[in-house]
């Protein structure tokens, strides 16, 4: 059936209106796609290839299927020779290097084709990303408060601005933003709302606030069934609630349908807690073989690696090596924190602190954080940050516990 | 901590960005019609007082039809209008002076913000009673005619503050000197049963302390363009090369597409001696005599960083447009870049010089005309008095300054007498005139039109022809409205009841005069 489309080829397909009965089930990236091939169809060229190739980037994100990316470079690749230099294929190349973890190249290839296009939002957006993953938050923050700036409202600066204030330590502020995204962002959209549910469902359950942040995943997952970061989040909400049996079995689903590396560490960690402890150690078998095959790559599992290593594995060292690995690529928060917690475990506690003290100074009040803040505090002999940190931690997460023993 | 779960990408909620029409040069002021600046004029004002003064006028909120009640149009109290100065020649501002606004609505019974009537309007004798049996016979219910901001007809008044806010070197505000308060706005010019706008705009004229002179209020739009042709990529209604004969007239042989329209306006008049470096008045020759003047208009920002004191109203803000010389942004800057421009600073304006020394409007010209307009090959140096401070508007000696759109006004060169000036300023000879600083009756679009394709502002080049590179023109001379002679040197806002827009074929009303004039 011929697709009609109201798409521009200049426009991301995402934000065009696509009335296609004939998919009326069909996801947002599903719908992309289809009206990308139609569009191919009746006018093969570089902007088709390049619409295709977002949609497929689109589709790896609902799905969690990296494969699609590789299939978005490929037709990224195409659409190269077809039109060298072309800005639509230069930008849907910057979405896919995010998507791949490719964080340095993006913001290389961001720098650069923000400098030949400074109103292109969807380039500032990406550039704000790849800047925050690599810890350059100065950066990051100038760049998402131009994004906010051009276009009061916009949801990419949005979403930016939110998960910056989160960083930044202000999670009410970003509770604010995101709800402000959801508001703007229309019904059809279905895995951009379910998206941004489950981003409030996360910092309601940072702030502590469980039923919020139990409605918001099971929000999510109403608007996009089987979505993989919901019910991730909605996994974390019941563990919250002290439901690590109903959590582990959830994160059995979500690894099955996002077999990540990385989702493998969560579940052997739930399952843990739940008293499965033979499904627990094939979990984190199954998590290790993965992570240390790609842990030299930049789309990597190293900072779950290094708690693996930590706290699971009894390889300290192995911990630390690969944490030095990755502090040596990006300092953002979530590096600097698995570093300091595999200079923790290797017993070097005042250079542990101070990588601490930097990932703190960021500003981030995330509970783990906290919590992880405290106890290497404590071990360095800091008794005034260790208590309030702990307490902190414990006030706004009292399910986390404040236990500091290595091992399952 | 999951993966891809930063990969923020959402849907675009806005439509995608259109570049075509004038005054909406930049895609977020054509989403931002009340903070859209339309000219930025800076001029030694010519009203014949020996004292030397610079009037400063600002014009925003584009093309505003004068019969659209039964609001009309007000200036926006959430917009920070400012005009800014660069003395010391490096793009930065040394002095601002900042325009707030306020409103009071004081009709609430009636329909619409403005009525009047000669001797007001009573209820007659048969005129029925309220609905509780209070008879209304006598009451009134037009008010007079409205004649000063006292008259009850007046049902939206608006006020605003002017404040002069100085600099330091390094940016931080130095001083901020409120120079007048409460000064009442003039409203649009509804049309003559409702009042006399012609009080209301001689009313508006505030003389301050200090031989200060302020104004603010809807008036004629004092631009004046074909621009429906100039938009249809440059399809005037007469050929763009003019004849001797049209370019010396003092008529219009095409359409203003811009007669009959109102702008709002906010003009400050300053001694000289208040904007120079030196605090005095420099001759023309010297480099402290020439300044930068830019407009810009603001809006609260929502910051990445929540403020800790949100209800704070003094910003921060975030510049939604700013202006230097006209048509820079319309017709200089590339699609991709105009929001960068509106909302940048003049002094990083380096970043565009790919623009501004080798502009896309002189090879559209070219291509367009089959090369019978010869231009010169890039860099285009010749346009460097536009975006630096260089001759034949700064003197020898004055430091170039960094690249930056910025009105240059050498102060020192005395006005010329209206009688005697030419609307093509600096290239016909009248040294008062734009390029250096622009008057409300300098023909810009013809002069932006010779001056981008080369050969008026440097040593013609190879190819130039000063019958045709020299006579590029809209045909479109002069405004359609006589402009005042003295402060603020804009002409009275056309009435909603009699307003007259031209059509093509139709040169209209020539400074007043012609047969198309309106009422």
């Amino acid at each position: 059936m011929r697709l009609a489309t109201r798409c521009s080829p200049l426009l991301f397909a995402l934000a065009c209106a696509l009335p296609l009965p004939v998919f009326a089930d069909a996801s947002p990236a599903q719908r992309a796609m289809a009206a990308a091939e139609a569009s191919l169809a009746r006018q093969p060229g570089a902007e088709g290839l390049a619409a295709l190739a977002l949609a497929h980037a689109r589709r790896a994100r609902e799905t969690a299927d990296t494969d699609h990316y590789l299939g978005a470079m490929a037709l990224l690749d195409q659409a190269e020779n077809l039109a060298p230099g072309n800005a639509l294929v230069a930008r849907n190349r910057i979405w896919v290097l995010l998507g791949q973890h490719e964080f340095a190249r993006a913001q290389e290839a961001a720098s650069a084709l923000h400098r030949r296009h400074p109103d292109d939002l969807m380039v500032l957006a990406m550039l704000t990303d790849a800047r925050i993953e690599l810890g350059r938050y100065a950066e990051a923050e100038n760049s998402a408060q131009w994004l906010l700036d051009m276009r009061p409202g916009n949801i990419p600066g949005l979403t930016r601005a939110a998960y910056l204030r989160e960083i930044f330590g202000d999670p009410e502020g970003a509770l604010e933003l995101m709800a402000e995204a959801l508001r703007r962002t229309r019904d059809g959209e279905t895995e951009d709302r379910a998206w941004l549910m489950t981003q409030m469902s996360h910092l309601s359950l940072s702030l502590g606030r469980l039923p919020a942040a139990a409605r918001l995943a099971d929000e999510a997952l109403a608007a996009f069934p089987g979505y993989h970061y919901a019910l991730a989040q909605k996994a974390r909400v019941l563990a919250a609630r002290g439901d690590a049996f109903g959590a582990a079995t959830l994160l059995e689903t979500h690894v099955a349908a996002a077999p990540h590396p990385e989702n493998y560490y969560y579940l052997g960690e739930a399952l843990a807690r739940a008293g499965r402890t033979a499904a627990a150690r094939a979990a984190y078998a199954e998590f290790e073989a993965r992570a240390v095959a790609e842990s030299l790559g930049w789309d990597n599992a190293n900072r779950e690696l290094v708690y693996y290593y930590a706290d699971v594995a009894g390889k300290p060292a192995e911990a630390l090596a690969v944490a030095e690995r990755e502090i040596a690529r990006r300092r953002d928060v979530a590096t600097l924190q698995a570093w300091a917690w595999a200079l923790h475990r290797n017993g070097r506690q005042n250079e542990a602190w101070a990588a601490m003290e930097e990932a703190l100074a960021v500003g981030s009040r995330e509970p783990e954080l906290l919590r992880r803040a405290g106890l290497i505090a404590r071990a360095a002999g800091k008794v005034e940050p260790a208590g309030r940190l702990l307490g902190e931690a414990r006030r706004l997460a009292p399910w986390l516990g404040d236990g500091d023993t290595p091992g399952v | 901590m999951q993966r891809n779960l930063l990969s923020l990408a959402l849907a675009l909620a806005f439509a995608a960005p259109a570049h075509a029409a004038n005054h909406r040069e930049a895609p977020i002021t054509a989403l931002d019609h009340k903070a859209d600046i339309t000219d930025v004029y800076a001029f030694r004002s010519y009203d014949g007082d020996p004292t030397p003064r610079v009037t400063l006028i600002l014009g925003v909120d584009p093309l505003l039809e004068p019969a659209n009640g039964p609001n009309w149009f007000p200036f926006d109290p959430d917009i920070l209008y400012e005009l800014k100065v660069d003395n010391n020649h490096d793009a930065k501002p040394d002095l601002a002076f900042q325009f707030r606004f306020s409103t009071e609505q004081r009709l609430a019974g009636l329909f619409q913000v403005f009525a009047g009537v000669e001797g007001g309007a009573s209820a007659p004798a048969n005129a029925p009673p309220l609905a509780d049996g209070t008879p209304t016979a006598g009451s009134p219910i037009v008010p007079d005619r409205i004649v000063g901001f006292d008259s009850p007809g007046l049902g939206q008044l608006q006020h605003y503050t002017v404040t002069l806010v100085r600099y330091n070197a390094d940016g931080s505000v130095k001083s901020r000197q409120l120079l007048g308060t409460d000064l009442p706005a003039v409203p649009a010019n509804v049309g003559p049963r409702t009042m006399d706008y012609g009080s209301l705009f001689n009313a508006g004229i505030q003389s301050l302390n200090g031989g200060v002179k302020a104004f603010a209020g809807t008036t004629d739009d004092a631009f004046w363009i074909d621009l429906g042709g100039a938009f249809d990529t440059f399809n005037t209604h007469v050929f763009p090369v003019l004849s001797a004969e049209q370019d010396a007239a003092a008529a219009n042989i095409a359409p203003d597409t811009v007669a009959g329209y109102a702008v709002n306006s906010i003009a400050i008049e300053v001694p000289v001696a208040w904007l120079t470096e030196t605090g005095k008045v420099e001759g023309a020759d010297s480099p402290a005599a020439t300044i930068g003047v830019w407009g810009a208009t603001s809006r609260p920002r929502t910051t990445v960083r929540r403020s800790p004191e949100p209800a704070t109203s003094t910003g921060p803000w975030r510049q939604v447009q700013r202006m230097g010389n006209p048509l820079i942004n319309e017709l200089i800057i590339g699609t991709g870049s105009k929001d960068r421009f509106s909302m940048d600073l003049p002094s990083n304006d380096a970043q565009f010089t790919g623009f501004f020394l080798d502009p896309a409007l002189p090879r559209v010209i070219n291509a367009l005309t089959g090369g019978a307009v010869a231009i010169p090959a890039p860099p285009r140096l010749d346009l460097l008095p536009l975006v630096t401070y260089a001759a034949p508007i700064a003197a020898a000696g004055t430091p170039a300054g960094p690249v930056a759109d910025l009105l240059r006004l050498n102060t020192g060169v005395a006005p010329t007498d209206p009688a005697q000036a030419s609307r093509l300023g600096l290239l016909g000879g009248d040294p008062a005139g734009f390029p250096n600083g622009r008057r409300v009756f300098d023909d810009v679009t013809d002069i932006a039109l010779r001056v981008a394709v080369g050969g008026v502002l440097a040593a013609p080049f190879e190819g130039y022809n000063p019958d045709i590179n020299g006579r590029l023109g809209d045909g479109v001379n002069v405004n359609d409205q006589p402009y005042r002679l003295g402060f603020p040197y804009l002409a009275d806002a056309p009435s909603g009841r009699d307003r007259r827009h031209l059509d093509p074929g139709e040169p209209g009303c020539t400074a007043g005069g012609g047969n198309d004039c309106p009422k």
